[in-house]
């Protein structure tokens, strides 16, 4: 230390010490406690993670009365993952699950109702029975592929098991982002319950020979109409003058639209003969689309896999869907999924398609649960009837269960996953009322406690078996998401006037460079081995292939 | 003062108190320590990320094609050759255009109404700047609500007015949907233009007008003459402000339009998003991302420059 630099300490250091004498705070002090505050914040992380934990813990297990068919329902689930039988695989579940004890599960789900169930039965179900927590993270439907897909790149471990859509397996399994299971099946499973499934059903979460979750969520399309409408005398004999035909419900995309504009000239403006969710980014357009195209034979991909949207039947589909919209309900093509059912339950709308809890809010079963209460009350209960969609239907996503590759309990997560779907506490999570959750098994199909559910629940359970037995699959390969929006944007440009030949022609153009920058070669492996699967076309229907399920 | 008289005996004595290597330091270094906890925030969450979108937007991130290869150009290719980029560049510079227009034209003639004390204009002014503090989305959603079909008043209520049916598609049919994009942002933003002029022109000093009312000028004059020149750096200032503001229309867009019908109400910001998050081309949407910054910094510059040479006169 210099002369200079000695005395510029000395300066500082009088300085300092008068300051402190004065009781003002030293550069020191300073220091000290800015190193006592760093620290109290980095202490404050886990004490105020530890309080956000306690504020979002699982709420308690809400059972129904158990008088009631949801209650037996969920008494019997309990059974069955307590006492047995000691073959089930809810059974065998809980019961390996006990050395797991104490470990906290990352499970994601869609935000919202269907986040509902594991925060409020099966979660709190799971901990009673195994001593496993779950934490349920909420995400929007992209973010449930995009944040799993950022969480493996990162490597982080956050979450167990993954609510994925069907589309979304090969991309996932290939990216290393979920991980087989046929290894924990062979150990923990009756393979009786996985030939439980629908047979439209089974083979989704199937790819490249493995298992690769378990499907969930029977999001079958079905069309659901006013039987006192159909029924009503006067409309029955106006259209058998008109039309030479009974009024019954359709059974092609012609006299779907002819039928919707004759009850909408008999009867508008008190009831309009349809509705759909057309608005652009709900989903209706690209389902409704997809179904009926397929339904009238045409096909996604060429052998050179160029799409083949510009055919005769994808501007016959778009002239049937501008008729059916022209017949519909003013302000059709700005209605999303949840317009449309309020329209319905209202009496504004003598058909939609739609998918399942629409039969259920129009029994008036769903709005028993507050959670709900954002649809309307339910004037038509008692005079809705069901319908297989004319063609084929659309299964509209649904969820497979997936378990993350980077898991640091797989095994546990596995067990929480063959639980979760075991057929009784399955059946349970179907029957909820807030559920999102839409019956997938045979014996969801078969029960005697769903089908007591509400008046009309056995043919509404029938009707979904039969829907199944001809649905029709969505593409399941990479890209979905793009060839998704390429339809969605071409149908609301030709709702809004664009001419159908031309869309068709744009949205070809946009699937053929999406199939070119994810490659051609790949995407045609991708392709063929969907099209393997029962529902994958019109000519492969599970009906078609003879696996049709009859109750 | 006793400690300072011990500290001059310790100097006399020429012995400094010992302090180890590493207090020496940081006392010396002593004002880069205070700002270093700052400096390390930001480098954490602003430099980083801005670096590694540009690393991500010359390699391949796509959550559907595996691995990060370097692709050069391509990503920014792909942007520039997209129609639906093209359109929706053109579009926002004419939604928010349009938009910062209207809402200057109407909060300036607000601010000129409420320049002046009148009873209950506290009370007015407080309604007057409540959409300020809904949030975007809440306001699409209330527009949505008003407007969308079947279940929207709005065309009953025209149609109750113009004494015939009115059948218009506020969010699927142009130019309809247009003009609801911008009712719902000039509802929603014309206060803030207001609240910013009305403060300019309270600014303005009185005595001005005095003299002017004394040289026989009639109020069009005087604003012409007094009121604009001195509001000029304020006028420039909201436009500024809301300009950069509008640029990145998204909110009500997403709950009024979806982007629909096609993509014809896709902005930059919506078109961005749905390359990123939608279809999840992440590098593609970072490479769009940094072409809409370079157009956005030209914007700022020229308005920035403008905003420091404007001047009271």
């Amino acid at each position: 230390m210099n002369d200079h630099e000695k005395r510029d300490y000395q300066a500082g250091l009088e300085a300092e010490v008068d300051a402190f004498m004065r009781g003002e705070t030293t550069r020191r002090t300073f220091i000290t406690r800015f190193g006592q505050m760093t620290g109290m914040l980095a202490a404050s992380g886990p004490i105020l993670g530890m309080m956000t934990d306690w504020a979002l813990a699982q709420q308690k297990l809400e059972l129904a009365d158990a008088g009631s068919p949801l209650g037996q329902a969920q008494a019997a689930a309990m059974k069955a993952s307590m006492e047995g039988p000691a073959d089930g695989s809810a059974f065998r579940a809980v019961e390996a699950a006990k050395a797991h004890s104490g470990v906290t599960l990352n499970m994601t789900y869609e935000a919202g109702l269907q986040a509902l169930d594991p925060r409020n039965f099966s979660g709190p179900m799971w901990e009673q029975l195994t001593g496993m927590k779950s934490n349920v993270v909420e995400l929007s439907n992209p973010d449930q592929y995009s944040k799993a897909v950022a969480e493996h790149i990162a490597g982080s471990g956050a979450y167990d098991v993954l609510d994925i859509s069907p589309a979304w397996t090969p991309s996932l399994a290939d990216g290393g982002v979920i991980a087989p299971l046929d290894d924990y099946i062979a150990k923990y499973m009756n393979l009786a319950d996985l030939e439980d499934y629908h047979p439209l059903y089974k083979a989704l979460p199937t790819y490249k020979g493995k298992v690769w979750g378990f499907f969930d969520d029977g999001d079958m399309f079905a069309l659901y109409y006013r039987k006192d409408i159909f029924e009503d005398p006067k409309m029955v004999e106006a259209y058998q003058a008109k039309f030479n035909a009974k009024l019954a419900p359709p059974k092609t995309w012609e006299e779907y639209a002819q039928i919707a504009q004759f009850i909408t000239d008999q009867m508008a403006p008190n009831v309009y003969g349809a509705g759909h969710f057309r608005k652009a980014g709900s989903p209706g357009n690209q389902f409704d689309f997809l179904q009926q195209y397929r339904a009238n034979g045409g096909k996604l991909f060429g052998d050179d896999m160029k799409a083949g949207l510009v055919s005769d039947a994808g501007v016959k589909t778009l002239q049937n869907m501008i008729a059916a919209n022209a017949a519909s309900i003013p302000g059709n093509n700005e209605l999303d999924a949840v317009s449309l059912w309020a329209a319905f339950l209202t009496g504004k709308v003598a058909m939609i398609y739609s998918w399942p809890p629409s039969g259920r809010m129009a029994a008036n079963y769903s709005q028993s649960a507050t959670a709900i209460n954002f649809i309307p009350q339910s004037q038509i209960a008692g005079k809705v009837g069901y319908a297989v969609v004319p063609g084929n239907p659309e299964h509209a996503t649904g969820y497979n269960k997936a378990l993350s590759a980077d898991s640091a309990n797989p095994e546990a997560a596995y067990l929480f996953m063959q639980w979760i779907c075991s057929p009784p506490v399955s059946l349970a999570r179907c029957m909820l009322p807030y559920a999102l959750r839409d019956p997938y098994r045979i014996s969801h199909f078969k029960s005697e406690l769903y089908g007591a559910l509400f008046p009309s629940a056995k043919e509404y359970l029938s009707n979904l078996n039969n829907s199944a037995n001809v649905g029709l699959l969505d593409p399941i390969m990479p890209g979905a998401q793009d060839y998704f929006l390429s339809i969605d944007r071409m149908c609301t440009a030709v709702w809004a006037g664009a001419d159908p030949k031309a869309s068709l022609e744009t949205a070809a153009a946009e699937w053929n460079e999406t199939t070119d920058r994810l490659g051609v070669d790949s995407q045609k492996a991708f392709y063929t081995e969907f099209l393997k699967l029962p529902g994958a076309t019109a000519d492969n229907t599970v009906e078609k292939l003879g696996m049709a399920v009859t109750l | 003062m006793q400690y300072t008289a011990t500290i001059s005996r310790m100097k006399a004595a020429g012995a400094p108190p010992r302090l180890s290597g590493f207090a020496q330091w940081a006392d010396r270094h002593f004002k880069w320590l205070l700002v270093a906890p700052a400096v390390l925030l930001i480098l954490a969450l602003s430099i980083y990320p801005l670096l590694f979108s540009l690393v991500v937007s010359f390699i391949n991130y796509d959550f559907q094609v595996p691995g990060h290869a370097f692709v050069g150009l391509k990503n920014f290719e792909r942007v520039v050759f997209d129609p639906v980029a093209r359109w929706s560049l053109l579009l926002t510079a004419w939604l928010s255009g349009v938009s910062v227009a209207i809402e200057f034209v109407l909060g300036l003639l607000v601010a000129l109404t409420m320049v002046r004390g009148f009873p209950g204009r506290g009370v007015i002014m407080s309604i007057l700047i409540v959409p300020l503090f809904i949030s975007p989305v809440i306001v699409g959603q209330a527009w949505t609500l008003l407007l969308q079909r079947p279940f929207g008043p709005t065309n009953y209520i025209l149609t109750q007015l113009l004494g015939q049916e009115v059948t218009i598609g506020w969010m699927t049919e142009a130019p309809w949907l247009y003009a609801s994009l911008i009712i719902a942002d000039v509802w929603q933003w014309t206060p803030f233009m207001f609240v910013i002029l009305l403060a300019g022109l309270t600014a303005i000093p009185p005595n001005l007008y005095e003299a002017a009312e004394l040289d026989g000028v009639n109020a069009w004059q005087a604003f012409w003459a007094i009121t604009l020149p001195h509001l000029a750096p304020m006028m420039l200032l909201a436009l500024t402000f809301r300009l950069l503001d509008a640029i990145r229309m998204f909110d009500t867009i997403f709950i009024m339009t979806g982007g629909g019908p096609g993509t014809r109400t896709y902005t930059a910001s919506y078109y961005l998003y749905t390359v990123g998050f939608t279809q999840f081309h992440l590098s593609q949407a970072t490479a769009g991302s940094w072409l809409f910054l370079v157009f956005t910094a030209l914007v700022v510059t020229l308005l920035v420059r403008r905003l420091l040479k404007a001047e009271p006169v």
